[in-house]
């Protein structure tokens, strides 16, 4: 087999790990944002409550929770379709991740910021909306970009559960083959060919997003 | 105006706070007529920016009441939002809104707050930025700006709102010397304009010439309230001498 049908085979899994990327965004992100401000904002059994659920995501194994979601809970009745238990298992882990950059992003801020907006009479949302995050979120861009890096190349473990995704293509492949070292490091070539335009992206949008430093920087 | 002309701007009753068991506020009272420009001094520590952050809410209290002009604050959350609303705050550290311009950070609650159109909300504050004198620095942003134009732009930011009440906390203690004056200028238009003022400051040049009266705080307590001419040639209070002698050597 040559290189480039190895290249091929492998790029027919493409389309399963951006779906599984892209979905997995569609979790991350809400998840990330909402309990993030929401770890932020409140105090005592509420907050309790919404660290529980970020702790539950962000530290259990998201390979054995591909696994319980896919094969256990059809047990219990509730069978969700691979792509949805994979989308929703390794956002919500990633979004895990993001809640706390977005957190700590809030929390870094100068207390002064938060003062002037309600010494102008803003309404704490306002303050929220158009003073926290925009800062908080500028600063943690870096670590987002990070984490949607870690989102592509953690959807390699969806082969588990079916999914017919690059990993699961070039194992395929390597069966039939039986010639893993130019397979696998193709594979390992895919990734690194899917995930380094996202850091040059996640380069791009830090300039695009932050007037205020690149004027700085001019000055 | 009309609503605040035979109230006070400012009363002050038997305030008292706590932070945990250190009484950082005992029994204050102080009445500020509307118009008037009240200086508070005191060594550091003193409660005088506790003070003054307590009167637009951003300090609670535990006992006491703060009254400007009909609004008893923290009485309900609405009228308290509307007393910040007509008062104005500047910070010792400006707190200018890093990711906006200059012309931003002064729209953003003409905006949200009172939901003025955009054109009307630029307009006016172009207004403000001319009468701090940094108009061309509009589309800026506050990291550009030296500290002294920041700390101007944080005026006309309060100005915007057309506060009936502004208050300083310490507005030049961050600025390099040779800013001090234009911040201070700024301040003294105002003060010729008939804005009510309230201004903790060490900035005792300025106490003398713009303050109608000088409040002077030790360990939460105000020992002597005066006229800047009395205060400054005849203070009653031994503390109060022993302060100004450290001022002016």
């Amino acid at each position: 087999m040559s290189v480039l049908e190895i290249w091929l085979g492998i790029l027919q899994g493409f389309r399963v790990t951006a779906l599984v990327t892209l979905y997995g965004l569609v979790f991350a992100i809400p998840f990330g944002l909402i309990f993030g401000v929401a770890q932020h904002l409140t105090t005592g059994p509420a907050r309790f409550v919404v660290t529980s659920v970020i702790e539950f995501w962000r530290s259990s194994a998201v390979i054995i929770l591909l696994f319980v979601f896919y094969y256990a809970l059809p047990l219990a009745g509730l069978a969700l379709s691979a792509m949805t238990v994979s989308a929703m298992v390794l956002g919500l882990n990633i979004g895990g991740y993001a809640s706390q950059a977005v957190r700590a992003g809030l929390q870094a801020l100068d207390r002064g910021q938060k003062e002037a907006g309600h010494a102008l009479g803003l309404s704490r949302s306002t303050i929220l909306l158009r003073i926290e995050l925009p800062q908080a979120l500028v600063a943690m861009s870096p670590t987002f970009i990070n984490q949607l890096i870690q989102l592509v190349k953690a959807t390699s473990l969806v082969s588990l559960v079916t999914l017919t995704d690059m990993t699961f293509r070039a194992k395929e492949i390597s069966q039939i083959e039986y010639d893993p070292v130019p397979i696998y490091t193709s594979l390992l070539l895919a990734y690194f060919i899917v995930c380094y335009p996202v850091a040059l992206f996640g380069r791009w949008v830090e300039r695009r997003i932050n007037p205020a430093r690149e004027a700085r920087r001019a000055v | 105006m009309t609503q605040t002309d035979d109230k006070p701007a400012v009363q002050i009753a038997s305030l008292n706070k706590w932070y945990g068991a250190f009484h950082v506020l005992k029994e204050v009272n102080l009445t500020i007529p509307s118009g008037s420009r009240v200086v508070i001094c005191g060594p550091s520590g003193s409660g005088k920016s506790t003070l003054i952050r307590c009167l637009n809410g951003l300090e609670a209290y535990q006992q006491g009441t703060v009254t400007l002009g009909t609004i008893e604050l923290g009485a309900n959350a609405r009228e308290t939002v509307l007393a910040r609303r007509q008062t104005g705050m500047v910070f010792q550290s400006f707190n200018l809104f890093p990711h906006l311009t200059v012309l931003s950070n002064c729209t953003l609650a003409l905006r949200r707050v009172l939901r003025m159109p955009r054109n009307e909300a630029e307009s006016l504050a172009r207004h403000f930025l001319e009468k701090v004198r940094i108009p061309e620095q509009a589309t800026k942003y506050p990291a550009q700006l030296s500290g002294g134009q920041q700390q101007r732009v944080a005026i006309a930011r309060a100005l915007c709102m057309n506060p009936r009440l502004m208050l300083f906390d310490e507005p030049t203690s961050a600025l390099d010397p040779e800013m001090v004056k234009e911040v201070l200028d700024v301040m003294t238009g105002l003060a010729h304009e008939g804005m009510t003022m309230i201004c903790v400051t060490h900035e005792m040049g300025f106490a003398r010439e713009v303050a109608d009266q000088v409040v002077f705080m030790d360990q939460g307590s105000i020992v002597e309230q005066a006229s800047p001419v009395a205060f400054f040639s005849t203070p009653n209070h031994p503390r109060a001498r022993s302060f100004l002698n450290t001022l002016l050597h």
